[in-house]
């Protein structure tokens, strides 16, 4: 049994190589200024630190505590820069704690698990669709395994060294779960029983702010049915759904899937990875400790069924009805994010079976279809190199931005952005679709549409303020009874604001993409302050901050032993 | 500990000086805000006249 083993620097250097290799390649046209602005993808040059973002009071927490490290982070660094160092982190330690958890003693097989990690359609998808947080979580899989693993077998310090890789997967609520599921399904040994306890409870606790978020805001735990099915995974080609989650792909967009995941041949390559996994699986069970591949090869399957959830007939009325009673289900509806733990067994799996199927081979004649192998994901997927094809590009916020936000910030007030839209396509980020940034933008608290629209399906929102806001509008009373104190109209987008909604504001600033107006009827009022709710959450996000600084803490007194 | 930590910084220099090598080319083909909402009237305009929907429509997410 070799186990998942500490390497040598020489065995580390090639494979940091070729993580940084694969990460200059997927983000090279990050190297223009600007922001890259796609989807879900939002950075700005400061987000400020307010209540809205650090525990939203009339929304659900899908970006707590993600939004609160971002604004704290960025109060000394540029967003522009966090935005690089982010991305490029999630990629390169996705490759390297590949590489360094697949039990094998070649080099090259090795470096196929860091490829083959690093160069999924689930990485591709999820950077298109701009989930950034998402990514973070999936770096940190590999890795938070290792660590699991060590706390299995007692090691010394490898408790605080667990909680510090799951750290930034708890970011975000998936990446939270997804943490705290391999640390209950991995970690926990009756032979370590207080080490066991400890991981699973410093989990817990990193992922308290979301939890008591989603406990005390105001907009339910429910969410709308209809996100169910437009939701769901997406078959690629003719192949169908399962077979794109089996590849590991399959998000619900069509816009985030690279364009050749619908290439005819794509199935067949799904097929012989499926084949070479079922080839690996066998020396990753006899290597690792007794029972470990037993309870990953549980994640991964979890993993896959929580995908295909929403597509299996029966299961997803299920999961309809779910997600109207049963509160925090609605995380189940983008079923597909949860395919990380399924995306690593298949790579270890797959690094192995190819291991086996080299393992009579001339030495010689081995390298070549090793290296052969290790192109493999990109020549099937060669549309996520340069930023998903050109799909990542940086864009500068015109000037109209931080002249709005100067004035916003000298008078407090809530603000609305109209036309009401939770994303937009604006014509200074040619050809690409980014949710409005107008609420990390400015510092105050903006009301944007929360209606996600897929197609021609609207998947309604949770903030009972928007929905008040919309119905007022759609009965043409003007924004000015609303109780905004501003409101920002946003130019250049296809929807149109009727000047009858306007009626009655001040016009403060009118620019080429933006015009700002102030409502005179409101008086400046400082709309963000803090109930009792909001400091709950507060004070679970400080929580999980010590537990970070403890873990931090106990990890460097144990230097010698630790990373 | 050092050595890794080493290890783990120059990979992560090395990333971010080969981005910034590379980008150099895609920098050079990065729009200006004018070029850039020059691009999206062409566009727009285009679009109309080929009677096909507004390639910015701001509202939807995704289609499946």
């Amino acid at each position: 049994m070799q186990g998942v083993r500490n390497l040598s620097v020489r065995e580390r250097w090639p494979l940091h190589v070729v993580a940084a290799a694969v990460t200059v390649l997927v983000l090279a046209p990050l190297a223009a200024p600007g922001y890259a602005l796609l989807y879900d993808m939002v950075f700005v040059p400061r987000q400020p630190l307010s209540w809205e973002l650090v525990a939203p009071a009339q929304s659900l927490p899908r970006a707590v505590p993600m939004d609160a490290v971002v604004s704290l982070v960025t109060q000394l660094v540029p967003g522009w820069l966090v935005q690089r160092l982010v991305l490029a982190a999630a990629i390169f330690l996705a490759a390297v704690g590949a590489g360094r958890l697949v039990p094998t003693e070649r080099r090259g097989v090795r470096l196929l698990a860091a490829v083959g990690y690093a160069w999924t359609p689930y990485l591709a998808e999820r950077l298109l669709i701009g989930q950034w947080g998402l990514l973070v979580a999936y770096a940190a899989l590999p890795w938070i395994v290792r660590a699991a693993l060590h706390v299995r077998a007692g090691r010394p310090g490898a408790v605080p060294r667990l909680v510090l890789v799951a750290a930034p997967a708890a970011i975000t609520p998936t990446g939270g779960l997804l943490a705290f599921a391999v640390v209950a399904v991995l970690a926990w040994t009756r032979q370590h029983p207080r080490s066991s306890a400890l991981a699973a409870g410093g989990v817990v606790l990193l992922n308290a702010p979301w939890v008591v978020a989603a406990w005390v805001t105001g907009a339910g735990g429910s969410s709308d049915p209809a996100g169910v099915e437009a939701f769901a995974a997406r078959g690629e080609n003719w192949a169908g759904p399962l077979v794109a989650l089996a590849g590991t792909g399959g998000i619900w967009s069509a816009q985030a899937t690279p364009g050749s995941r619908s290439a005819p041949l794509v199935p067949l390559a799904t097929l012989a990875l499926l084949v070479l996994a079922g080839i690996g699986a066998g020396p990753l069970r006899r290597r690792l400790p007794a029972g470990v591949a037993a309870r990953l090869a549980g994640l991964g399957g979890g993993g896959l069924l929580l995908a295909a959830l929403g597509v299996l007939p029966g299961v997803d009325a299920a999961l309809r009805w779910a997600v109207v009673h049963v509160p925090g289900a609605g995380l189940l509806r983008d079923g597909q994010k949860f395919l990380a733990p399924y995306a690593l067994v298949l790579v270890l799996c797959a690094a192995l079976g190819a291991e086996r199927l080299v393992a009579r081979m001339d030495p010689e004649l081995a390298g070549v279809v090793l290296a052969g192998l290790l192109l493999l994901p990109v020549a099937v997927m060669p549309d996520l190199a340069l930023g998903g094809a050109g799909r990542l590009r940086p864009v500068s916020y015109p000037a109209d931005w931080r002249l709005v936000a100067g004035r916003v910030a000298g008078e407090e007030g809530e603000v609305l952005a109209l036309p009401l839209s939770a994303y937009r396509a604006y014509p200074w980020n040619p050809g690409r679709v980014v949710l409005d940034p107008l609420p990390r933008y400015l510092d105050a608290d903006v009301l944007t549409d929360d209606t996600l629209r897929v197609g021609d399906v609207a998947v309604a929102g949770e903030n009972p303020r928007v929905r008040e806001v919309r119905r007022l509008l759609r009965q043409g009373r003007p924004v000015a009874g609303t109780g905004v104190r501003w409101v920002v109209v946003q130019h250049g987008t296809a929807a149109e604001v009727d000047p009858a909604v306007l009626a009655g504001l001040d016009v403060v600033h009118h620019g080429p993409f933006l015009t700002l107006y102030r409502n005179p009827t409101v008086a400046p009022a400082r709309t963000a302050s803090a109930g009792a709710a909001q400091w709950a959450v507060a004070g679970a996000s400080g929580t999980a901050l010590l537990v970070v600084a403890a873990a931090a803490f106990s990890a460097l007194r144990r230097r010698p032993t630790a990373w | 500990m050092r050595k890794t930590v080493t290890l783990l910084v120059s990979g992560l220099v090395a990333a971010v000086l080969g981005v910034l090598a590379l980008g150099g080319v895609a920098a050079a083909a990065t729009t200006t805000d004018v070029e850039a909402a020059q691009e999206a009237k062409s566009a727009r305009e285009a679009a109309q006249k080929a009677g096909k929907p507004d390639p910015f429509a701001p509202e939807v997410y995704g289609t499946r």
